[in-house]
């Protein structure tokens, strides 16, 4: 009960000591305003690169096995690879036949051309050769139109599905289905266009929505197959681990090519696994080095905290004084500063919370999509508590010591 | 019951010279009591008053209020016992100059963690007892010396003290104000409380019913006056 409105006196004094010095309050502040907007900046685009991640992520598919001619994420040196041969379409065939347990294999080819609808062009488009069964590899649905049929595969029509980048880019408000458009010196008919899928870009990756799917079939007629090097997504039958089913695809690859127990794999498994991992290797320097400038940023502050805090004990001294001598136990002076220190950070991490925001905004509007989660408004303003509480356990206790005698006497 | 200081020596080291503050001083103040110390400059009447409003203890002897040894007690136990039962009158008023008078009146009832209608009621009371029901909500800044003092008065009275601590309470008033204060003690006193002045001036002393003068750390005459009973 006492506790109870010793604590409430000692709120009272707090919020007094603000509003008495706001202005000095406002700059002590700065560097805890600067450092929870750099901690929610930090976690919010740490969360906004996450999501936009896995977003682009879950078109390569979690169960997909790629087998490539070389890794994905290249680490080491690149020209170990060099000499490795082509993967084929041939390959490609012989796999499928051998995994008869695999939900579906499913070869693929890209390679970059101009495109050209009436007399608007693109240059550089990736072009991607692919199947009927790109639908049971990847979560990219079309949104107008339809994906290729086998029978556009085994026919080898020209038809092809646009990106949605190109579908805004070339046609605006025309309806692109059955549309002619040119690629290379081809003329195919648009039949769908893809939903928006998100740039792996910031990654380095394709922009999902800026290329061109072609039927395989077409593609090796058109560009030619013998020199060109194919990728072979597999996707694992259900129910089977993704690593058990990799160690049963580089068996079967290996037996196609015919590969000696002591020779290594001359092609590359890859997976949405390992690319998240690499990922996740990125995503831990950044969010390092914003805890770092986090830290310091906070740091500084609380010491500025600190410093103002003595300022005000001194200040305060013959209050203090006064308090101990109609009876204030030593605890409750500690609280009293305690309680300060804490609502002085507690109302930079508020402002800084309200600058982040903005900051989110921007970096929302301009470089990816960001919003700031109530989970991180919670943890900064606790941070913030925090760092009040540390800055002001020095001054605090100082001031719980004061003997209330010479403290009487301070003028 | 009441104050009894017993043998109360203090001593203190100013760089590294031992300087003899009190030298033996006892002293008793009973129930409703008005008692008035007084000395010259460095006679350690401070010191006695600090030792009595248990800001501070002493090197040797013992004191007890109501009965307590309050000697041998630690910083927030004597805290304890100023809250219940030293009021403190100061020359300078010592208020809280950002709070209000309710809120200055309400402080030791606060500290002594009192529920708010009790503390109300409680310093209401004090507050009425000086003649300031008007003025709750003024600022120490808004009120003349006399007033404020009588607002550390209300506060001294608000937690029913067994002894109203009073140093210098006119020394920074005009004669009229002074005779003012000096009168809201003597009713005070006729009220039933214990009443101990501090003061160098002979025309506030002579309110006390009883002086006790001391000189280098002793006690030079403890004289009942002629108005006392």
């Amino acid at each position: 009960m006492s506790a109870v409105h010793q604590t409430f006196e000692a709120v009272r004094i707090a919020l007094a000591a603000l509003r008495a010095n706001t202005a000095r309050g406002v700059l002590t502040t700065l560097g805890i305003i600067i450092g929870i907007v750099a901690v929610v900046t930090t976690m919010t685009a740490a969360n906004g690169l996450a999501n936009s991640f896995r977003e682009s992520a879950s078109i390569i598919g979690a169960d997909v096995l790629y087998i490539s001619h070389h890794p994905w994420i290249v680490t080491g040196n690149f020209f170990q690879f060099r000499n490795r041969p082509r993967i084929s379409l041939k390959e490609g065939e012989k796999l499928e036949r051998r995994l008869r347990s695999a939900v579906a294999v499913n070869p693929t080819a890209e390679t970059g051309r101009s495109i050209k609808y009436r007399s608007d062009v693109r240059d550089n488009i990736r072009i991607i050769g692919t199947s009927h069964k790109h639908m049971l590899m990847s979560s990219a649905v079309p949104e107008v139109g339809r994906f290729f049929s086998a029978q556009d595969v085994q026919s080898r029509r020209r038809v092809c599905v646009i990106g949605k980048t190109i579908h805004e880019q070339l046609f605006r408000d025309v309806d692109p289905i059955n549309k002619k458009l040119k690629v290379g010196r081809f003329d195919f008919r648009i039949i769908g266009v893809m939903e928006k899928q998100g740039s792996a870009g910031f990654f380095g990756g394709p922009d999902f929505d800026s290329q061109v799917f072609i039927p395989i079939s077409t593609f090796a007629r058109i560009f030619g197959s013998r020199h060109r090097d194919f990728d072979i997504g597999v996707k694992a039958p259900p129910g089977v681990a993704l690593a058990d089913y990799e160690y049963e695809v580089i068996g079967e690859m290996r037996k196609i090519r015919k590969l000696s127990p002591t020779e290594d794999d001359n092609f590359s498994i890859n997976k949405m696994e390992s690319l998240m991992d690499a990922f996740n290797n990125v995503m831990g320097v950044v969010v390092l080095i914003g805890l770092a400038i986090t830290g310091v940023s906070l740091f500084v502050g609380g010491v500025g905290v600190m410093n103002i805090m003595f300022v005000s004990v001194t200040e305060r001294t013959k209050e203090i004084g006064i308090r101990k001598a109609i009876g204030a136990k030593r605890r409750a002076i500690l609280s009293q500063f305690l309680f300060e220190s804490a609502a002085i950070c507690l109302v930079g991490g508020a402002v800084g919370v309200v600058l982040s925001f903005a900051v989110a905004a921007i970096i929302d509007k301009l470089v990816m999509p960001a919003s700031v989660s109530p989970a991180i408004v919670v943890t900064a303003l606790l941070v913030a508590l925090a760092v009040g509480v540390l800055a002001g356990i020095v001054p605090a206790w100082r001031a719980s010591r004061l003997n209330p005698i010479d403290a009487l006497r301070y003028e | 019951m009441g104050l009894d200081v017993q043998s109360v020596t203090k001593t203190y080291n100013l760089n590294s010279i031992a300087v003899e503050a009190l030298r033996g001083v006892s002293m008793s103040l009973g129930e409703s009591e008005y008692v008035a110390i007084m000395g010259p400059s460095g006679s350690g009447k401070s010191t006695l008053m600090n030792i009595i409003g248990c800001l501070d203890v002493p090197t040797s002897g013992r004191y007890f209020i109501d009965g307590q040894d309050v000697t041998t007690l630690g910083e927030d136990r004597l805290a304890e016992v100023r809250n219940a039962k030293i009021g403190f009158v100061f020359q300078t008023f010592n208020l809280l100059p950002r709070a209000d008078v309710f809120h200055n009146v309400e402080l030791p009832l606060i500290y002594r963690g009192l529920k708010p209608s009790r503390r109300r009621e409680m310093a209401m009371e004090a507050i009425d007892a000086v003649g300031l029901a008007d003025r709750v909500k003024h600022k120490p800044t808004e009120l003349s010396g006399g007033q404020r003092q009588r607002v550390a008065i209300a506060r001294a009275l608000a937690t029913s003290p067994s002894v109203i601590l009073a140093d210098e309470p006119t020394g920074n008033l005009d004669t009229v104000t002074g005779s003012e204060i000096m009168a809201i003690f003597d009713d005070l006193q006729r009220r039933g409380h214990a009443i101990l002045l501090v003061t160098h001036e002979e025309d506030v002393a002579r309110h006390a019913h009883r002086i006790v003068r001391l000189r280098d750390g002793l006690i030079e005459s403890d004289t009942a006056q002629r108005e006392a009973a």
